[in-house]
């Protein structure tokens, strides 16, 4: 019997897919769009919904901000708290986790926020810790661009610090509800924490109740070195780029070794890898519909849009017909390179090519196909799960149908991935520990 | 046909009533016993809910946070942007206000975060705008105290007018969804704000979709100080006032009115609506026990001297109960103080404490059909525009009291012609212009 694997979905509160044969939508702003989402994901037993979220509109491509509003391309975004707050309502068992900035967000809001989202979530919610990566983020914050990443990855581990300390400034069993003495809180058991660091300082305590996990699940997305660290010190689950087999079992075993000389149990932090599957009916109709989108100008203008965004560099500069130049960016270092595939001798063409499958083959077919190939993929690779996202940026009923009631039921009849979470509600720390 | 008026409620994301007779309460915090509440007012046809915030437990009395936390005074509370999320969702006429911090928010967070609420609320949300009173808030926030109380005024002048031009950074027709262009949004319709105060910074645009209410969500402020009065007579749709006396809220509302005609407003567009904690019985002598068990509590005087100790930063425990209060002074709210200690009238500590439960507004304790009475009576004395419904003075909001006011009072009050029995408008600006 193979080893299942967990299963979970990297979206944002953006536009749902409004121009395409079957897609009527455009409008999701109320949010109900993502809550039918998340309900078809809950039916297929994901573990958990990933909000990311962004905080500027690009115009990094052809500097300006064409591209990104004519394409919808990472913006707009709505703001992911109140999002997570409806999706945990409409759910029971599936985890929600938002993306927060330790940039965007006062320590003492994000830790109240996360306390509030988790309490609301009964216990399914997790954080995902980003400290933002573009300059013209920063600038909505009032500075001129963002602090260096070394500097970033400093302020975040401080932070991260800070809001551990918040989330313990009420002990457990603080809420005594006491009738005869008429207590409802002890206040033996909530203290300040005087917190004072380089960067921030803050008395508390928090002014909520503890949360059903005492703090969110933490999940994170590891690419540099100091990146890894981090996440491997932190992180109860990971979010990490598939370029690969080789890479990717490199990847979790780099993790699962750092965990484990930071005196963690490696197996409490589960990688999750990025996955566009395609999905047909027939194998030739997969294939054809990766081609046709692949193929169109406005396919390679958003690709290169997005990646000129996340690295702050303007791709239209470059040859289609070349290999990329080696760079380096103060923004997404871990995605430039995963986008570059430095060495490999291919052109940009080619490389905007390869992004709507995310550097893995196989996963352009039936259900029955794609979930046998994503079976082996983690059989080599040796755990944790996937992370689906769309192939063609913008999610639409079309495709969470095509994963839903087509890959996942394929992936539970080979015993890949859960047929059921059980009648008991567990917190999403612990869905996610369960195998 | 008398003028009708206008229904708020005043609460917050706390601790609902536990240790009562006919109250099981105390674990709020999924937000569930928020969500009946507001479909409660929805039936009554309530204008709008709002929801209150501070960010800090005080420890004003006795130095200690322990009545506070004893007692759940001024805390814990919930981020309300969630519980206005839920609400939103759960509702599809009924107003929703959450109260923001220009302390605690970047401005573009906040701006982002209103949006998407008015989005998920389908133009029915409004910001509560306040800036934090209170030092051990400040020190959540790595200050060492509050601005004065000037200059919080001037950064909050600057913080609205940056986030009002973030709110018009979209022009309202920017979202195309243009099928032949494959275009959604048009760039030339979205533009950065390069906004450079003494305060703020931000470079814009924001990354969301306008507000469905034109410009802005709806505004909303609790206009204190002359200069409060100011900001809120120019800036905001609906003021939350507090009740001294039928003679000073009509003074109150008057003045209003007076600089918003000053300002080049409309009058009529600004709702001022008084605070009011009614008191329901059966029979009138029902709700004058009901009005006595409240102050005859043996929590009360500890938990009104917490209250006054906090909103004062003085230490109301060192003082003798059987005495009267000597003279003092606050850098806090010297017009709170003022109106609690009454001095020069004799009395003892105890009886002024005694009488804090009153809230200035006689005649609200009785029948609903009594209380429906005088609260007409009043509206006809001061010319309008409404009342915004609140717990009675040390108490917490519970079933009971919903049940009370929506299916006792209220009902009274549409027999009377008083308030709406159906609501005509779908936005929050335009139920709070309906009359």
């Amino acid at each position: 019997m193979p080893k299942p694997f967990h299963l979970a979905w990297f979206m944002n509160f953006s536009v749902d897919e409004w121009n395409a044969p079957f897609s009527a939508g455009g409008d999701p702003w109320t949010g109900e769009f993502y809550i039918d989402m998340a309900k078809a994901m809950e039916r297929a037993c994901f573990d958990y919904v990933m909000i990311e979220d962004t905080l500027m509109i690009a115009d990094a491509y052809g500097d300006s901000m064409e591209a990104y509003l004519k394409y919808a391309l990472m913006g707009p975004k709505g703001d992911p708290a109140p999002l997570a707050a409806l999706i945990a309502n409409h759910t029971s068992k599936l985890g929600v986790v938002a993306t927060m900035s330790t940039m965007a967000y006062p320590p003492f809001m994000l830790a109240r926020l996360c306390s509030t989202l988790d309490s609301i979530a009964k216990g399914r919610f997790g954080w995902n810790i980003v400290t933002t990566g573009e300059n013209h983020a920063a600038r909505n914050f009032g500075m001129d661009e963002l602090p260096p990443r070394q500097v970033r990855y400093d302020m975040a581990d401080e932070y991260v610090e800070l809001v551990k300390q918040l989330w313990d400034s009420w002990s457990p069993g603080a809420v005594v509800r006491d009738r005869d003495s008429d207590t409802y809180v002890d206040h033996t058991k909530v203290a300040p924490i005087n917190f004072e660091g380089q960067f921030y300082k803050c008395r508390g305590p928090l002014n909520c109740v503890r949360s059903p996990q005492g703090r969110p699940t933490f999940v994170q997305a590891g690419g540099s070195p100091r990146g890894r660290q981090f996440a491997a010190e932190t992180a109860d689950s990971i979010i990490a780029a598939a370029s690969g087999i080789a890479a990717m079992k490199e990847y979790r075993d780099d993790i699962r070794r750092r965990a484990a000389e930071a005196g963690r149990n490696p197996d409490d932090v589960k990688v999750f890898f990025i996955v566009t599957p395609i999905l047909a009916e027939t194998e030739a109709m997969a294939r054809e519909k990766l081609a046709f989108y692949t193929s169109t100008d406005a396919f390679m203008v958003k690709v290169l849009a997005q990646i000129s965004s996340v690295t702050d560099i303007d791709f239209s500069q470059f040859s289609l017909d070349e290999e990329l130049p080696r760079m380096t960016t103060n923004g997404e270092q871990g995605s430039l390179e995963a986008f570059a595939q430095w060495g490999s001798g291919k052109t940009l063409r080619q490389l905007v090519a390869d992004r709507a499958t995310r550097g893995l083959d196989g996963i352009v077919g039936t259900p029955d196909q794609v979930a046998r190939r994503l079976g082996e993929v983690m059989e080599e690779v040796g755990g944790d799960g996937f992370l689906i996202t769309s192939p063609f940026q913008k999610v639409s009923r079309q495709y969470v149908n095509e994963i839903c009631e087509g890959l996942v039921p394929a992936l539970q009849r080979l015993g890949l991935t859960r047929t059921s979470y059980g009648d008991e509600p567990k917190f999403l720390r612990d869905r996610l520990r369960e195998f | 046909m008398p003028k009708r008026f206008h229904l708020g409620w005043f609460m917050n994301f706390a601790v609902d009533e536990w240790n009562k007779p006919f109250a099981a309460g105390g674990r709020p915090w999924d937000g569930g016993f928020y969500v009946d509440m507001a479909r409660s007012m929805e039936r009554a046809c309530f204008d709008y809910i709002m929801l209150e915030d501070t960010l800090m437990i005080s420890e004003a009395y006795g130095h200690s946070t322990e009545a506070y936390l004893k007692y759940s005074i001024m805390g814990p509370k919930g981020d309300p942007s969630p519980m206005a999320a839920l609400i939103a969702a759960s509702t599809t006429k009924l107003g929703v206000v959450a109260t923001m911090s220009t302390m605690a928010y970047p401005p573009f967070m906040l701006a982002r975060l209103c949006a998407t609420l008015d989005n998920i609320a389908g133009g029915r949300f409004g910001w509560n705008i306040v800036t934090s009173g209170e030092n051990l808030a400040a020190m959540n926030f790595g200050m060492d105290e509050l601005p004065p109380r000037q200059n919080r005024y001037d950064m909050a002048d600057e913080y609205v007018e940056l986030v009002k031009q973030l709110w018009g950074s979209w022009d309202r027709d920017a979202v195309v969804l243009d099928h032949e262009t494959d275009t959604y949004a048009d760039y030339t319709k979205v533009r950065p704000i390069n906004f450079e105060g003494t305060y703020y910074k931000c470079r814009g645009p924001l990354n969301c979709v306008p507000t469905v209410q034109p410009g802005r969500p709806a505004f909303v402020q609790a206009g204190g100080s002359p200069r409060g009065r100011q900001f809120a007579a120019e800036t905001a749709d609906s003021i939350i006032a507090p009740s001294s006396g039928v003679a000073g809220i009509k003074a109150y509302r008057d003045d209003v009115r007076a600089r918003a005609a000053a300002a080049g407003r409309d009058p009529d567009e600004i709702k001022v609506l008084f605070v009011v904690a009614p008191v329901l019985g059966e029979t009138e002598e029902e709700a004058k026990a009901k009005f006595a068990r409240i102050s005859a509590a043996p929590s009360y005087i500890p938990k009104v001297l917490a209250s006054i100790s906090s909103i004062t930063d003085i230490d109301f425990g060192q003082f003798d109960l059987d005495k009267e209060l000597p003279h003092l002074t606050t850098n806090g709210e010297q017009g709170s103080l003022d109106a609690f200690a009454q001095w020069g009238s004799g009395k003892t500590l105890r009886q002024i404490c005694m009488e804090q439960v009153s809230r200035g507004i006689d005649g609200l304790v009785g029948t609903p059909d009594q209380v429906a009475d005088r609260m007409g009576e009043i509206m006809e004395e001061v010319g309008g525009d409404g009342f915004l419904i609140t717990r009675p003075f040390t108490t917490n909001i519970s079933r009971q009291y919903i049940l009370e006011i929506c299916e006792g009072l209220v009902p009274a009050l549409q027999r009377r012609g008083l308030t709406r029995t159906e609501y005509t408008k779908s936005t929050l600006r335009e139920t709070l212009r309906e009359f």
